[in-house]
């Protein structure tokens, strides 16, 4: 019972730690949108001219 | 040298704010300004939600509470999970559904008239205010104990900084910042309270368990059982759908985003309360017994941590009120656009626009000024909730399952919820032994009934 407590408080602990990191993800991905999100530097659709000319 | 790590702590902080408020960039359209063109993942409405009801009460006070009566404070926390639930599953959902609806008050107004919207766009706004000027006088403390500044300077700087990002981006930057701030004290207070338990705590689990049930025990022995219920009541109903909250419900992507990002809110408030409470009982061992319970954090944390993590837990402290804060301005801003200055003309939606922006400026500025005269922190948040849940919640929630809500059960139930709560918050606060919020309710319930047996149905609609 005792040791049950304790360890329910630190795996309350861990979880907020881990909500924390899943909002992060969220954040980035809102005011960074990934790479593939711009088309126009999409893998799958190159610019035509890259040279820069 | 104190000052100084707190100084560059406060500076990176404030560097990394600015880059999210511009990186959520500006809002261009009212939709955009009101409910984020209602394009919010789940992640963000969780993190948003999570970060606005965790403000000075849920940590400070939680702590606070930890200390002097144990596990007392989680089963009362409870109460607000349970509710956080119930609005998830309930009434959240069916906000979302509702066309053209930015605000709570849209809603009473589609279900009701265009009186009932204006009355509880009246009521909302005063209380966005209310709960704008508690948060104010809260970080206005937390920078006070920081650098010292005199009072006004500090309430200046907490109202300038907030409205600054909520003025352009609206709702989007309000919840981007959030989620910013949700991650910076998600983060230090669990990981304070892990380096506690490992490096400050000593008898392990039978040490915790003892002092926990001390603590508890104590709790129960000192608080009368109508105060409890009375806290129940107050966590239960007071702070159930606030403008800030409604703005997310209805801001969310879908219906089922609206859902799950209150439900886990209510789980997560859960295990939130745990941390807090668990911190509080550590520090039975580390701070002197004497304590006030709004200190208890800021001693434990200063007893045990270098002072770079004492600076950390400070800046965990300014986010944890501004978050709370740029929701409150931002509702307040959008209920006033839509719900009164709409109701008398018909903006279009650049002057929408620019009259929520200008709505932000004049409620922060309101709120800074009524922030100096507000007694105490905690005192302040339960008037607040007092007033509200009395006040719009028998309209709404009625308003949303029944068929043909009458707009007279509306009205009465609003005006009666605000003046009885008033009454007996503020003008006669001792003549009744339980809370405000208990008496409001049932007349407020009582006058719906009334209203509704009484009233016709708005044929208009």
């Amino acid at each position: 019972m005792k040791v049950f407590i304790l360890v329910l408080v630190v795996i309350s602990a861990l979880t907020v730690i881990g909500s924390s990191v899943w909002v992060a993800a969220a954040l980035i991905h809102a005011i960074c949108p990934p790479h593939a999100a711009r088309p126009e530097l999409d893998a799958r659709n190159p610019p035509d001219d890259i040279s820069g000319s | 040298m104190d000052t100084v790590l707190s100084g560059a702590a406060i500076a990176v902080y404030v560097v990394l704010l600015v880059f999210v408020a511009l990186r959520a960039r500006a809002a261009r359209e009212f939709e955009d300004f009101s409910v984020a063109k209602r394009e919010l993942p789940l992640a963000l409405i969780f993190g948003s939600i999570a970060a606005d009801y965790i403000g000075p009460g849920f940590s400070i006070g939680f702590v606070g509470r930890g200390f002097k009566s144990g596990f007392l404070f989680l089963a009362v926390g409870l109460a607000y999970a349970v509710q956080n639930i119930f609005v998830g599953l309930l009434v959240a959902p069916k906000l979302r559904q509702l066309k053209d609806c930015y605000t709570l008050g849209d809603a009473i107004g589609q279900k009701y008239d265009r009186k009932c919207q204006i009355l509880a766009g009246v009521i909302s706004v005063a209380l966005c205010t209310s709960f704008s000027a508690v948060m104010i006088s809260a970080g206005s403390v937390v920078l006070n104990d920081i650098f010292g500044l005199p009072r006004w300077l500090s309430v200046s700087v907490i109202a300038v900084v907030t409205a600054s990002y909520t003025t352009f981006g609206g709702l989007r930057a309000s919840v981007v910042t959030d989620a910013f701030h949700f991650v910076l004290f998600a983060l230090l207070l669990p990981v304070t309270l892990l380096y506690a338990l490992l490096f400050h705590f000593q008898g392990g689990a039978a040490s915790f368990f003892q002092q926990a049930f001390a603590a508890t025990a104590d709790g129960f022995g000192s608080t009368p059982t109508i105060q409890i219920i009375g806290f129940v009541a107050a966590f239960l109903l007071g702070e159930t759908l606030i403008p800030p909250y409604a703005n997310l419900a209805l801001a969310s992507k879908t219906t089922k985003v609206s859902r799950n990002g209150f439900i886990l809110a209510g789980i997560f408030s859960t295990l939130w309360f745990t941390v807090m409470v668990a911190m509080g009982i550590v520090a039975r061992t580390v701070v002197a017994s004497d304590t006030k319970q709004d200190y208890v954090l800021l001693s434990f944390v200063g007893s045990i941590m270098p002072h770079a993590g004492y600076a950390l837990l400070l800046v965990a402290l300014v986010s944890i009120v501004l978050s709370s804060l740029d929701s409150l301005l931002n509702a307040g801003a959008v209920v006033f656009t839509q719900d009164i200055i709409r109701r008398f003309s018909m903006l279009p939606d650049a002057l929408a626009l620019k009259a929520g922006r200008y709505s932000t400026i004049i409620i922060a500025a309101v709120a800074a000024a009524a922030a100096v005269f507000v007694p105490s922190v905690i005192e302040g948040l339960l008037a607040c909730y007092s007033i509200w849940a009395p006040a719009i919640l028998p309209a709404l929630i009625f308003g949303l399952w029944l068929k043909a809500p009458r707009p007279l059960a509306g009205i009465l139930s609003m005006c009666t919820g605000t003046l009885v709560a008033v009454t007996f918050q503020f003008v006669l606060p001792t003549v009744i032994k339980v809370p405000a919020i208990i008496p409001a309710l049932g007349s407020a319930l009582l006058a719906y009934l009334f209203g509704h047996c009484l009233g016709k149905t708005n044929s208009g609609r």
